[in-house]
C-alpha cells in the first residue's frame, strides 16, 4: 500500500513539476532583472557618448551615440588592472597564511591532550567576541608607530592572519578525523607535523574550502582598513582604487562607469572559473 | 628524553604561530583600546588620562545616540534578508534546465564588492534623473525627483536596500546547501500526509534549516549593527546631511580618523563591545535553546 502511494505522490510531484517550471522562472526572472539592473545601468551609462545625457527625464535607457571612448580613456589614465593585482596578492596571502596557521591551531586543540587546553581553547573562543573594528584604532598606531609598514600590502595582510573562526570551524573538522588512522601513523613513526600535513589535512577538504572562502571574500571586498593604510596609488587594492576614481573623474558619470566595469569583468571571469569552489565553500558552513 | 620533551611542546608548536597573531593584533588592541578610552590622545601627542572624561561627553553627544539609534534600526535587514534568501533558495532547490546560471548570477553581488554597487547605487539613485526617480515619476508615486542622497529620511533605508541586495546571494548559497541536505523522504511523507506544496516548505524545508537560519540570523546580525561601507560609499564618507546617516562604526571611523580624537573614538569602540557581547550571550542562549 505504501509504496503504491509513494509511487503515486512520485508521479505527481513531476507533473507538478512541469506545469509549475514556468511559475519558477517567472520567480527566478524577477529576481534576475532586480539583480542585473544596477549593472544594466552602469554599461548604458558606461557606453553614453557626450551628447547622451547621464540623467534626464525621462531617464534614457539606450546611448545614442554609443562609445568605446569612456574605456580607453579610463584605461589610459588608471591602472585598474594593478589594482586587481595587488587585491588578488593580499587575498591570495591573507587566504594561506590564514588558512595555515588556524589549521595547524586547530590540530591540537582537537587531537592531543596537554596541559592548558581548555585555557587556550576558551581564551580564543572569546575572541570571537571582539569587533574587528575595535582593533582599528591601536592597529593603526601599530602600523605606523611600530611595525610601520602602514602603506604597504603586508599590513592588510599580517592582521587578518588570525581567525578564531576559522579555528573552530576546522577544530570541528578534524575532531571529525578517525583516531585509530592518527594513531596508526603515530606507531609509523609519523611526525606530528607530518600527520597533520599529509593525514588530517587531506580528509578535511571542504572544510578548508569554507574557511579560504570566507577569508577571501572578506579580504577581497575590505575597504575601511585598506583606505586607511594604503596612501601610494600603485600598491591601491581595489575596492580602495574604485573609490578615488569617483573622486577623479568627479564630474564625468560616464567614466566613473566605465572605470566601475572595467574593474568588475575581471572579478567576474574569476568568479565563473571558481565558482564551484566558492559554493562548496558555502556549503561547508552549514554542514560543519 | 629528547623526544619526549618535544613531544610534550609539540602541541604549543602547533598553536604558537596563531596565539602570536592574537595577541598581537586581537589582545594587544583590546587592551590598548580599553587604556585610550579613559585618555585624551590625538596620536601626535602622548595620551594624557582624563579619567571618565570621554564616556560623560557619550551621554551628551546626540549625534553618537544618533549613530546608536541607526545601527540598531539597521538590524531590519537582518529578518527581510532571511526570507529573502530563503525563497530565492527554495526556487533554486529544483532540477529545471539553467538553474546553476541563476545561482550564478545572483551570487554576482557578492563578488563585486560594495565600492562598485554602492557606485552603481548611487547612479540609481541620483536625484537630478536617476532611473528610480524616473519610475516613481511614471508610477505617479511622486511628481517631483526626490535628492535621495541627501534626504535625511532616505540614506538609511537606501543603504538598506544595498546591504539586502548585496547580500542575498551570499546566504542564498548557505541556505541552499542546507536545503539540499534535507532528505527526499520528509518531503514525500509530507505530501502523503496531505500537505500542499506551501505546506511542506513550512512543515519540512524550514525546521530543516533551522541550523542555517540560526547561522545566517548571528551573522547578519553582527555585519548590520556594525555596518560601514554602504553608509561610507553613499554619503561620500560625510555621514549623511546632519548626520542623518551615521552608525556605530562609522563615527567610531570619523572620531578617530577624520578628527584624531582617538580617545573618545576608543570609548565608541567600548560601546561596541558591549553590544556584540550582549548579542553573543542573547546568540548563545538561542542556540542552547534550540538543543534542549
Amino acid at each position: 500500500m505504501a509504496t503504491i502511494a509513494r509511487s503515486q505522490t512520485l508521479a505527481n510531484r513531476s507533473r507538478m513539476t512541469l506545469s509549475s517550471a514556468a511559475g519558477w522562472y517567472v520567480v527566478l526572472g524577477i529576481a534576475s532583472v532586480v539583480t542585473i539592473f544596477p549593472f544594466f545601468w552602469l554599461v548604458t551609462t558606461a557606453l553614453k557618448g557626450p551628447n547622451d545625457a547621464v540623467f534626464s527625464f525621462p531617464p534614457q535607457w539606450i546611448p545614442y551615440e554609443p562609445t568605446l571612448h569612456n574605456f580607453t580613456r579610463v584605461w589610459q589614465q588608471i591602472t585598474v588592472w594593478r589594482f586587481f593585482l595587488n587585491s588578488l596578492f593580499v587575498a591570495t596571502c591573507t587566504v594561506i597564511l590564514n588558512v595555515t596557521v588556524s589549521a595547524l591551531a586547530a590540530y591540537p586543540l582537537a587531537k592531543m591532550r596537554f596541559p592548558g587546553r581548555e585555557l587556550i581553547f576558551y581564551s580564543l573562543l572569546a575572541t570571537l567576541i571582539v569587533p574587528l573594528e575595535l582593533t582599528y584604532v591601536p592597529g593603526y598606531i601599530l602600523a605606523v608607530r611600530v611595525f610601520r609598514y602602514d602603506d604597504t600590502l603586508w599590513s592588510l595582510i599580517f592582521p587578518n592572519v588570525f581567525s578564531a573562526f576559522n579555528i573552530f570551524l576546522l577544530r570541528q573538522a578534524f575532531q571529525a578525523v578517525p583516531n585509530d588512522l592518527i594513531d596508526a601513523a603515530r606507531i609509523d613513526g609519523a611526525s606530528e607535523l607530518r600527520i597533520w600535513a599529509q593525514i588530517v589535512l587531506p580528509t578535511v577538504r571542504p572544510s578548508l574550502a569554507t574557511a579560504a572562502v570566507f577569508t577571501g571574500v572578506t579580504s577581497w571586498n575590505a575597504l575601511l582598513w585598506p583606505s586607511l593604510m594604503l596612501r601610494t596609488r600603485e600598491i591601491y587594492t581595489l575596492p580602495v582604487g574604485l573609490n578615488t576614481l569617483r573622486g577623479m573623474f568627479s564630474a564625468d558619470f560616464r567614466l566613473i562607469a566605465a572605470g566601475t566595469i572595467i574593474a568588475i569583468i575581471p572579478i567576474l571571469i574569476g568568479f565563473i572559473f571558481a565558482q564551484r569552489y566558492f559554493v562548496s565553500g558555502l556549503s561547508g558552513a552549514v554542514k560543519g | 628524553m629528547k623526544a619526549r620533551i618535544w613531544s610534550r611542546v609539540t602541541p604549543y608548536l602547533f598553536l604558537a604561530p596563531a596565539l602570536i597573531f592574537m595577541s598581537v593584533f586581537t589582545l594587544y588592541p583590546l587592551v590598548a583600546v580599553g587604556y585610550y578610552s579613559f585618555t585624551e590622545y590625538d596620536i601626535l601627542r602622548p595620551p594624557t588620562p582624563v579619567g571618565f572624561a570621554n564616556y560623560q561627553h557619550l551621554l551628551n553627544d546626540n549625534v553618537f545616540w544618533l549613530s546608536l539609534r541607526n545601527s540598531f534600526v539597521y538590524l531590519i535587514v537582518t529578518p527581510t534578508i532571511i526570507i529573502l534568501s530563503i525563497a530565492l533558495a527554495i526556487a533554486l532547490n529544483r532540477k529545471l534546465p539553467g538553474i546553476s546560471f541563476f545561482r550564478t548570477l545572483y551570487y554576482i553581488p557578492v563578488i563585486t564588492g560594495s565600492v562598485a554597487i554602492g557606485i552603481a547605487w548611487q547612479f540609481l539613485f541620483n536625484g537630478s534623473g536617476g532611473p528610480i526617480n524616473g519610475l516613481l515619476i511614471w508610477l505617479g508615486v511622486i511628481e517631483k525627483p526626490i535628492v535621495f542622497l541627501t534626504e535625511p529620511d532616505f540614506i538609511l533605508p537606501i543603504a538598506m536596500l544595498m546591504t539586502i541586495w548585496m547580500g542575498v546571494g551570499y546566504y542564498m548559497v548557505i541556505f541552499l546547501a542546507a536545503l539540499q541536505n534535507i532528505s527526499e523522504d520528509l518531503y514525500d511523507a509530507a505530501l502523503i500526509d496531505g500537505c500542499n506544496r506551501w505546506q511542506k516548505h513550512w512543515h519540512v524545508s524550514i525546521p530543516g534549516i533551522r541550523p542555517a537560519i540560526v547561522f545566517v540570523a548571528v551573522i547578519s546580525s553582527l555585519s548590520a549593527l556594525k555596518v560601514f561601507d554602504e553608509i561610507y560609499i553613499l554619503t561620500n564618507a560625510t555621514g549623511g546631511v546632519l548626520n542623518s546617516g551615521s552608525t556605530i562604526v562609522f563615527y567610531l571611523w570619523k572620531q578617530a580618523f577624520r578628527l584624531q580624537n582617538v580617545g573618545y573614538a576608543s570609548a565608541i569602540a567600548m560601546v561596541l563591545l558591549i553590544i556584540t557581547l550582549s548579542f553573543s550571550i542573547i546568540n548563545v542562549r538561542l542556540l542552547e535553546q534550540r538543543d534542549d
